[in-house]
């Protein structure tokens, strides 16, 4: 009978069962390995929330001056000269980590306003090795393989560095969970879609118009770019227009003014972002981006051009971006935006 | 109980469940090693649970179920080592050929499927344990394991005949 055969067949088979001994030494190995990493990555993640919020919540819409008195009040030598700041959104699949949201946060000398620049994720930039060209997005998964997010996040300022020639002084890296848990923490993020997006992953309709999203809805919406119609470049506005409600909401409850709320929010965010404030002290960082914020900031892309025949992938555009990089480098973003108001990105905001 | 005294007393039956599933030491090892950390870093969770034995097979046998592209899987599959079958007498050699013919066999199954029949017929749990281990129906672990016997029955009359 073949269940007989089954039954011998079975224990015929059990010989081949490893030793313990070996198995629960790895096993204790992996668990001492994972808590550190854990226990590395919420320290860095309280630093790191306060700069995604406050990066996040105040650079990118300002609707109106934040309270004075809260965050200006904090006691820091306040570095002086233009700051460009890093934020990555990471597309976080098991294995496979790649930076799908890269901004550019420019804080110009003058702190009259913030300016965001959006780069595409699919722009070519060389390998590492430098022997060919690959997407800028990839740059985040390697060194990040081993879980450390702090390695991804080097190489991709690094890549952008060489793209843009500016130096990043600080970033943080944010993942699809810290974004849900952020979104439904503030309690729902509104935004206004200028045409309706249906989710590829979830089938779930997000109608033309302004709405209130709830976290599982905000990280859903980010993850489309199929069926739009200009694909990553539209799946990069949506993530404005999310960083731009997130703010008004998060202004709205008056988190960023309220150390309880504040705290609370960073507690729970705690182990999901990462930061990196290189020389910058970090008060001093919230406190210069707090000031710039103060006004509307000005949403841009850096400009560029689909490269079909090679790799299908963007390059900057060779009539367009030397100019544009030239004006982010010289610090004077806001003759070329005022040279140019066609690149502004509209926010899609009442 | 502590994860020491668990692990002390389930972890060889845990090597042995996951060698029948998967049909390979280094893939077993691999599985119950991923489940195992888990394990461990959500003891508190393990250990709330009525039968934290029954808690930790379900978390492996989901493990091995959910087996996609990018989990542990990946790594096994990468290091390429060869598939050391069971080597046999060789005074038996053929008679072992036929009779690990089924060994072979069950590797095509659906793991699922698979599952099920370890579960039956090598832990030797009755049915309504299989259904909570798998989180399935009784009628669907009956259905399913009466489909994976079928196809191994249809395999060896092709054979044998």
């Amino acid at each position: 009978m073949i269940e007989d055969e089954l039954r011998a067949a079975f224990a015929r088979h059990e010989k081949l069962t490893p030793p313990t001994g070996p198995v629960r030494a790895a096993i204790d190995q992996s668990v001492t390995r994972r808590r550190r990493r854990r226990r590395r990555v919420r320290l860095a993640g309280t630093a790191l929330a306060m700069v995604a919020v406050a990066l996040v919540g105040f650079t990118v819409v300002a609707p109106r001056p934040p309270e004075p008195g809260h965050l200006a009040t904090l006691p820091a030598p306040v570095p002086g000269g233009p700051l460009n700041l890093l934020l990555l959104g990471l597309d976080q699949v098991d294995a496979s980590r790649r930076a799908d949201t890269i901004l550019l946060v420019h804080v110009p000398a003058d702190r009259d306003r913030l300016y965001l620049v959006s780069i595409p994720r699919d722009m070519l930039v060389p390998t590492p090795d430098g022997t060919s060209t690959g997407k800028l997005n990839a740059t985040f998964s390697e060194p990040a393989a081993s879980g450390d997010l702090g390695a991804g996040y080097r190489a991709t300022r690094q890549a952008v560095t060489r793209l843009t020639g500016v130096r990043i002084d600080a970033g943080a890296v944010l993942t699809y969970a810290a974004t849900r848990k952020l979104t439904d923490e503030v309690g729902g993020v509104p935004l206004c879609l200028p045409a309706p997006v249906r989710s590829v992953h979830t089938h779930r309709r997000f109608p033309a118009g302004c709405q209130r999203l709830d976290g599982a809805q905000a990280v859903d919406l980010l993850r489309q770019r199929y069926g739009l119609r200009d694909a990553v470049l539209d799946r990069e506005r949506n993530a404005t227009r999310y960083a731009a409600g997130l703010l008004r909401q998060v202004r709205e409850r008056g988190t960023l003014t309220d150390p309880v709320q504040l705290s609370r929010l960073i507690t729970s965010l705690g182990p999901a972002v990462t930061v990196d404030t290189g020389d910058t002290p970090l008060p001093a960082l919230l406190s210069v981006v707090a000031r710039t914020a103060a006004a509307e900031p000005i949403a841009l892309g850096l400009p560029v051009r689909y490269e079909e025949w090679t790799e299908r992938g963007f390059e900057p555009d060779p009539t367009r971006a030397p100019g544009f990089l030239d004006a982010l480098r010289a610090d004077r973003l806001a003759g070329w935006v005022a040279a140019h108001p066609e690149e502004v990105t509209p926010m899609g905001q009442r | 109980m502590t994860y020491e005294e668990f692990a002390d007393a389930r972890l060889g039956a845990l090597l042995r469940y996951a060698v029948m599933l998967t049909g390979d030491p280094h893939q077993a090892q691999d599985l119950v090693q991923e489940t195992m950390v888990r394990v461990q870093l959500n003891w508190r969770r393990v250990a709330r649970s009525d039968v934290p034995e029954r808690y930790v097979r379900r978390m492996l046998t989901n493990q091995f179920v959910d087996w996609r592209r990018g989990s542990w899987a990946r790594r096994v599959l990468l290091r390429g080592d060869p598939d050391d079958a069971v080597a046999e007498p060789a005074d038996h050699a053929q008679s072992a050929v036929d009779r690990d013919q089924i060994w072979s066999w069950l590797a095509r199954l659906p793991r699922r499927q698979r599952a099920a029949l370890v579960l039956r017929y090598y832990e030797d749990l009755p049915d309504a344990e299989i259904a909570d281990v798998l989180g399935c129906a009784v009628g669907t672990v009956r259905s399913s394991i009466s489909r994976a016997l079928a196809t191994l029955r249809a395999e060896h009359v092709e054979v044998c005949s």
